[in-house]
């Protein structure tokens, strides 16, 4: 860029947005956008996840079940909980019902911070996950693991004195270490006041084929997910009060009273108040 | 009523693309509603000449993006019916086709809605695929008629619409996420009347000054897609070359980009620069454009122009590496923010 024509950018993130996409591996966004039926992705992809649910057949489910997890819980907590702001940590590639749609449906004022550090995403996301007139939606590119960051960056749209719900769909697997995914959770709940909420949905460990399935999975280069055991799980609630059912399969998790029931997945999902 | 058999389940895929006319579930007590184009567009209304309605329940938002989106929604969604049928009768493309006299091809670019259908054809078609509900045929029919309604763009005059580019707008009306990169000018969708007319020029100098004019209001009719109840998201990349030449000269230019920073300032438009500095990129073919569309069996459709036609790509591997460019630029580019700042120093320049 020469001096001439070019803002300069002494923010850090103003830097012109990375160009890390490797067509080479199988990509997890992109994987679940397929196992989701969307149309993002490519034929390594597809390769990957076909082979995934060729030795665990549930993962579909598994992605739908989190979708419509995510729809309730933030139903549940722009409605009953009356949250207007949210902080939606590892963001996917858009699809239908995204967080801040779901949200502005209840509450179009709603302010929705997307964090995800991965190009691809970032790049659909500010083009594609628009927000209401009346509320806000934006992005931080950041890495989980630096809550310093993201609660630095999420202040510039979000009030850290008023509650937020912090959200973690499925995406804690990526965090190899439970003790790091742990403390990456507490990092970012410490910088939000009383009367936030988190809400997680993660895999557990019961199934000896989705086990073999994220091994197989692994061994072709692509980011690793790790599943917890079902007490890990509940430990991220630790010190929260836990909303009713507490800590459920998801699809136990306050169903719609018509919805049909999948078959059964090793996906918990629960929501805590901070108090 | 209940629908009979295979239903077109529409989930939308993208946020934001509520075109209910493709939400609808079609099945034998269709609530679908397609009006033929209003010829005054989506700002006219949709008083007039319309046909009895096709259902119920549609608000006056939806009439109007109906006669905005032309008669491509009918056809992509009467062809994933066929599509539907077809593969309920276990019936091959290559039967079809001979059942109505055509190509195995011929039917595959009815199914993906890409021409216009005859209803002897539809019903002959029907017939072989053992659909006889009659409420159900006579939706479908009515469908066909439909599909076959001319576009608002019909009346701009064969002289300036190839098929070609009236297959684009079609598609392009159609469209819930419009992709493109733009190599040497600015998009057409994003162009002032100044601007698109010195493009015009360029392209077409020994045109007299009346066709001059119809090709220019045809693009700027184009625009009104943008200004409709249920836009498109349009999301565009421009290469910096774009922005440098001064086509038209340097007011009209400076005018340009000032249009482009108050467009992108709209919810459904996104514009992201790929700056010199950015060296040797991804598109070294050059400009094309991505289609999606709200359906999810209907496939992104790659478009590329040329100089006397233009290829429409839809092959799942010819879409796949498209995409990739495309991704691999929206990465490169400037984010939206930057881009911003970036437009407003070269209008300092220009």
């Amino acid at each position: 860029m020469t001096e001439e024509h070019s803002p300069t950018y002494s923010d850090p993130e103003q830097r012109i947005a990375g160009t890390a996409i490797d067509t080479t591996v199988p990509h997890s966004a992109r994987i679940w956008n397929y196992w989701l039926g969307g149309k993002d992705n490519y034929e390594i992809d597809r390769v990957a996840g076909d082979q995934f649910s060729g030795i665990y057949p549930g993962i579909v489910d598994i992605a739908r079940a989190d979708r419509a997890f995510l729809g309730r819980v933030i139903r549940f907590l722009a409605g009953e909980a009356g949250v207007r702001q949210f902080l939606d940590v590892g963001t996917g590639l858009p699809t239908a019902d995204n967080t801040h749609q779901v949200a502005q449906r209840v509450a179009p004022e709603s302010r929705i911070v997307y964090v995800d550090n991965d190009p691809l995403v970032l790049a659909h996301a500010r083009a594609l996950l628009t927000s209401s007139e009346q509320g806000s939606t934006s992005y931080v590119d950041a890495d989980m693991r630096d809550a310093g960051k993201v609660l630095r960056e999420a202040a510039e749209w979000l009030d850290l004195t008023q509650p937020v719900a912090l959200t973690f769909m499925g995406v804690l697997g990526h965090v190899v270490d439970h003790d790091e995914a742990r403390s990456i959770v507490a990092g970012l709940l410490e910088g939000l006041p009383s009367g936030s909420y988190l809400s997680i949905n993660d895999s557990v460990n019961t199934s000896e084929a989705l086990e073999e399935a994220l091994r197989v999975y692994e061994a072709s280069g692509a980011v690793p997910y790790r599943t917890r055991t079902p007490e890990q799980f509940a430990g991220y609630f630790e010190g929260l009060e836990l909303v009713e059912p507490g800590v459920v399969n998801v699809d136990d998790w306050r169903p719609d009273p018509d919805a049909p029931r999948g078959p059964q997945i090793p996906q918990l999902g629960a929501v805590g108040r901070k108090p | 009523m209940t629908c009979t058999r295979a239903p077109v389940t529409v989930s939308h895929y993208y946020p934001l693309v509520t075109n209910s006319v493709l939400t609808t579930r079609l099945c034998s007590d269709i609530v679908l509603h397609v009006h033929p184009p209003s010829p005054f567009g989506f700002a006219g209304g949709s008083t007039g000449v319309n046909p009895p309605a096709l259902g119920v329940g549609m608000s006056t938002d939806d009439e109007l993006a109906a006669d905005i989106s032309g008669p491509t929604v009918p056809r992509m969604i009467l062809g994933n019916q066929l599509h539907r049928f077809r593969e309920a009768a276990s019936i091959s493309p290559d039967r079809a086709g001979y059942e109505i006299r055509a190509s195995r091809s011929k039917i595959s670019r009815m199914e993906n809605g890409r021409v216009g259908f005859k209803e002897r054809d539809v019903a002959d078609l029907l017939d072989l695929y053992g659909v006889t509900d009659e409420e159900t045929r006579a939706g479908l029919m009515m469908l066909a008629r439909q599909a076959n309604a001319p576009g608002w763009w019909s009346k701009y005059g064969g002289d300036i619409m190839t098929d070609w580019f009236e297959e684009y707008l079609g598609l392009e009306a159609a469209a819930s996420v419009i992709r493109a990169f733009e190599l040497q000018f600015v998009h057409g969708l994003l162009q002032t009347e100044a601007y698109a007319r010195a493009v015009t020029l360029l392209g077409n100098t020994s045109a007299p000054a009346e066709e001059i004019d119809r090709r220019v209001g045809l693009r700027l009719k184009r625009q009104d897609l943008l200004a409709s109840s249920r836009p498109p998201q349009v999301w565009v990349v421009i290469d910096e070359g774009a922005l440098r030449r001064p086509v038209g000269g340097r007011a009209v230019m400076r005018a340009q980009l000032n249009r482009l920073i108050e467009v992108a300032g709209l919810r459904h438009v996104t514009i992201q620069v790929v700056p010199f500095s950015r060296g040797g990129h991804a598109a070294a073919g050059g400009s094309f454009t991505v289609l999606r569309f709200g359906e999810d069996d209907v496939p992104d459709v790659v478009y590329i122009e040329q100089l006397t036609s233009a290829l429409y790509l839809d092959k799942r591997e010819d879409v796949d590496h498209y995409l990739e460019v495309m991704n691999h630029l929206s990465t490169e580019a400037l984010t939206p923010v930057q881009t911003a700042q970036f437009l407003a120093g070269i209008i300092k320049e220009t």
